[in-house]
């Protein structure tokens, strides 16, 4: 008998964005363009025409409402060409067109169109494209106004000593935070439009010089090959330029903090801004990035040891601390001191659950709560933290469901998984913690030592632009142990990253301080 | 993609059907904290101490006894202990032993068949101490409760190592120890011995730990001398002291020494080195010990003055002379049961081994002709805040008829 397969309906595949099409000029008849424009727009109500009379030629403004400065159209666009003295009568339409232009001039930018498909760009730009009657040709105005959120400090990623802005949603406001810090004339800038349907603009900024050209390269080459309809987010384009998408581990750094962003860069490493979201992502991304933060570098480098010291073990408190409860009282209890283990049998004397549905139990139950609280309006929230107070707390141990030891390993591992600066970074463990407490369930201390290996394993095959994710550990660069777990002086870290940056790798020749 | 998911489900599907092999909640065992071995007609009797941890850690002490105890008979101690299941309400686990207790008459009997399955089974952890129950089964003994330290066996085990760390007349011997010393041809074994004081029958009530002073005691008492795996008799606390100057196991303790014309004097050890040497002289072992030992004055109740060096001396002598008699006495005992509890046999064979292998299998014999060199060196090293005794005149035992 043969065996029927069912095949999913492919979807055709995306037409390629560069594929010409054809070319619309413009009439020369004032009505056929606005009809034309109007049309192309399906009508829509927030497309403003401004017709006036100039010279007795017939002139006319278009912008969509929503997206223009409407004062600055007044005072810079329309008083300046009413005011325009014309000289004879009888102009020519192209004297006028040039008269016309440097009425305007004093816009930031303009530009000479002739066809639909630039005006519909620009049009949708936020530009005021300005006709005139009889002349094929149109003015591409900026004029764009749309309100925007100033520059804040940040929301995730704060400090306690440090600048305290953070990036908007504008691009060019982020540009102007990195480049008011980085005032040097190797800063690149190259953009890209991105996404058919919302024509994002992406920035890559590296500094010439310092980072590596192949990984810039490399860089360019994953946005170029991308052929998306929309990109909305940097998560979007995260997406479809990481190194491997099945993995728990973040292989893209991200932060909306502009002085992160910039330190990154003068490592020699790539940012990739999109417009329209405060987060910036930056590659290549180390796993030991992710355990930084920019007030390392910022406090005394003995506290910026030492809490990074608290990173790296709270990394492993919360991977670790339910599976190795798990494996102990279940299969180990010989390993526990005697009175700790009387008390910890006298916790779960009454408990009608085994170790691992307990600890699964409670470690659900705070992943909830913890999503309720942050989706939820802040009155209501706070509201979710009580309530999650008592379940998680006395209320479970005194029902007798859980036991107390059990809520202080669910609160060590709840604590300890947002002590990463990286939000990123908290989600893999997260996820891996049930990974770890299934296996020491099921195997004992040794089914959490396989999966301490097979975690070694990925870690280590995992790539980020070409650099090993692992470095500078695996391979160990002895050179750069100075900023991976330890934070050396200031006047010590003499050199960039050895793997992410090749060419430019002094970066200090500041002599110790002394009296 | 699609083999390397199959392969994943595979290897998921392996581990979990396995299902949480040898796995056992805390809920399910149950903590044995001592283990009596006993003789009986029909092999061992076998009784565990088990802890009730919810009257030990628990948040509401109903006030129920913090042990239980079960007994099991077997033809072997691994029977038997399999046996225990029909009467304990849980799997004991026995990871958390402290303690083994030999029954008197076991031990006289002798306790070597008992090693094979403690030193052999995987779960116990041997570094147990071993004991032997005076005069009772040690049945009686693990079914006594305690105040204060609530588990029996931890306070048996406190007691022993505090006792042998400030007082020195006693010796804490593991299992991997003992072993050892039965099978070794030139020494002896040794276990500690504890008794009971009261009523037996009276300490296994909850009363018993209630009470400020328990009216059923456990005590520490005298060192047990074993002939190969044979109980011979008792070492007393003075003997046992001695025991302990020899084999180089005297942490701190102190030495109670007349004073010059009344009263007494008391010097506690704060170091204390010897050295054992032997060798063969005349057709006999002569064994040389020497003993260095640092005291402090800790406790003058008489006129002596210490800032005098005469007078400091005439105490380190009066000191020698007490220790080389404590170490005699215990030598004495010694001979008295057979056994060379001290090891002088393997001094002699690691100072000559070949002529070892020649007396050992008589070493018995040659152990009753030993003659011992005492050396005995004592240096005061302070006399702790004072000076001076607090009291000029001694002061005396009769001191209200005195006064009269």
């Amino acid at each position: 008998m043969k065996r029927r397969t069912w095949k999913p309906v492919k979807p055709a595949k995306k037409e390629n964005q560069e594929t010409p099409k054809e070319i619309k000029p413009l009439a020369t008849d004032l009505k056929i363009n606005q009809e034309t424009i109007s049309q192309s727009l399906g009508n829509s109500a927030d497309i403003v025409t401004r017709e006036f009379t100039v010279n007795q030629k017939k002139v006319m403004i278009i912008f969509l409402e929503a997206l223009v400065n409407k004062d600055h159209i007044q005072h810079y666009l329309i008083e300046q060409i009413i005011n325009l003295e014309w000289k004879t009568d009888a102009v020519s339409n192209d004297e006028m067109f040039q008269q016309l232009k440097s009425a305007s001039i004093s816009a930031s930018e303009l530009n000479e169109i002739d066809n639909f498909q630039d005006l519909l760009m620009d049009l949708l730009d936020g530009n005021s494209i300005l006709l005139l009657d009889e002349y094929p040709k149109g003015l591409s105005i900026e004029s764009n106004g749309v309100k925007e959120r100033g520059v804040e400090s940040p929301t995730t990623q704060q400090v306690v000593r440090g600048p305290k802005d953070s990036f908007t949603e504008t691009l060019t406001t982020n540009i102007g935070l990195v480049r008011k810090r980085l005032k040097d004339p190797n800063l690149r800038l190259e953009s890209r439009i991105l996404g058919q349907k919302t024509q994002t603009k992406v920035s890559l900024i590296y500094l010439h010089g310092v980072a590596s050209p192949e990984i810039v390269e490399e860089v360019r080459r994953r946005i170029d090959r991308i052929n998306v309809d929309f990109i909305l987010e940097s998560g979007n384009l995260e997406e479809l330029i990481q190194d491997k998408t099945y993995t728990l581990f973040p292989t893209v750094f991200n932060s909306e903090r502009p002085d992160e962003i910039s330190a990154g860069i003068l490592k020699g490493k790539i940012a990739i801004m999109i417009d329209g979201t405060p987060f910036v992502l930056l590659v290549p991304a180390l796993f030991v990035d992710f355990f930084h933060s920019s007030e390392d570098y910022y406090q005394r480098n003995d506290i910026s040891t030492f809490i990074r010291g608290l990173r790296f073990l709270a990394f492993f408190l919360a991977l670790l601390t339910p599976s190795t409860y798990i494996a102990l009282t279940t299969f180990h209890p010989e390993m526990i001191p005697t009175i700790l283990l009387v008390s910890l049998a006298a916790q779960r004397e009454g408990i009608p659950f085994p170790a691992l549905v307990e600890a699964l139990m409670m470690e659900i139950t705070f992943e909830l709560l913890r999503e309720a609280g942050i989706r939820l309006p802040t009155p209501i929230g706070s509201a979710i933290s009580i309530v999650g107070a008592l379940v998680l707390g006395q209320a479970a141990v005194d029902a007798g469901i859980v036991s107390a030891t059990m809520v202080i390993v669910v609160s060590l591992t709840a604590i300890c998984s947002f002590i990463f600066p990286s939000y990123s970074l908290s989600i893999s463990v997260r996820l891996l913690r049930f990974g770890f407490m299934i296996a020491a369930a099921t195997l004992g201390l040794f089914g959490i030592f396989v999966g301490i290996l097979l975690l070694a394993l990925h870690l280590t095959s995992l790539r980020s632009f070409g650099i090993p994710y692992l470095a500078p550990f695996a391979p160990f660069i002895p050179q750069d142990q100075g900023d991976a777990v330890i934070r050396k002086p200031k006047w010590g870290l003499v050199t960039r990253p050895r793997l992410v940056n090749q060419r430019d790798i002094r970066r200090e020749d500041t002599p110790k301080p002394k009296p | 993609m699609l083999s390397s998911i199959k392969s994943l489900c595979l290897t998921i599907c392996c581990v979990l059907l396995a299902g949480c092999w040898s796995a056992n909640e805390l809920t399910e065992i149950s903590l044995a904290t001592a283990l009596a071995i006993d003789k009986d007609e029909d092999g061992y009797l076998v009784t565990i101490q088990v802890i009730n941890p919810n009257e030990i850690a628990g948040e509401k002490m109903s006030r129920g006894s913090s042990i239980s105890s079960y007994s099991a008979v077997g033809k072997t101690l691994f029977e038997a202990v399999r046996k225990l299941t029909e009467t304990s309400p849980r799997k004991v686990n026995l990871s958390h032993l402290q303690l083994i207790v030999y029954g008197e008459e076991m031990a006289k009997e002798g306790i070597g068949p008992t090693f094979d399955f403690l030193v052999r089974d995987h779960e116990l952890r041997t570094d147990f101490i071993m004991i032997i129950a005076q005069g009772m089964r040690g049945k009686e003994l693990i079914s006594i409760l305690t105040p204060l330290e609530r588990i029996p066996a931890t306070k048996i085990k406190n007691s022993l190592e505090s006792s042998q760390e400030f007082l020195a007349s006693t010796k804490t011997i593991e299992l991997l120890e003992l072993v050892e010393d039965v099978a070794a041809d030139g020494k002896g074994a040794v276990l500690n011995g504890v008794s009971v004081e009261g009523n037996i029958q009276d300490g296994t009530h909850v009363k018993n730990e209630e009470s400020g002073a328990a009216p059923t005691k456990i005590l520490l008492n005298g060192i047990g001398v074993f002939e190969n795996d044979q109980l011979k008799g008792w070492l007393t606390a003075k003997e046992g002291e001695g025991f302990n100057f020899i084999i180089d196991n005297i942490h701190s303790t102190s030495i109670q020494i007349p004073c010059e014309k009344q009263g007494i004097l008391a010097l506690e050890v704060v170091e204390n080195k010897t050295d054992l040497k032997g060798e063969w002289k005349n057709g006999k072992p002569q064994i040389s010990i020497s003993i260095e030992t640092l005291v402090n004055i800790a406790d003058a109740e008489c006129a002596q003055d210490f800032s005098a060096k005469e007078n400091v001396q005439k105490v380190e002598q009066e000191a020698e002379k007490k220790i080389k008699s404590l170490v005699e006495l215990s030598i004495q005992t010694a001979k008295e049961y057979e056994s060379d509890i001290f090891g002088f046999g393997e001094v002699l064979r690691r100072e000559n081994p070949k002529q070892w292998d020649n007396i050992k299998d008589n070493w018995e014999q040659h152990f009753l002709e030993t003659e011992a060199q005492i050396d005995v060196t004592i240096e005061i090293k302070n006399s702790g805040m004072i000076a001076q005794p607090v009291y000029d005149e001694p002061p005396e035992k009769n001191r209200s008829e005195r006064s009269d």
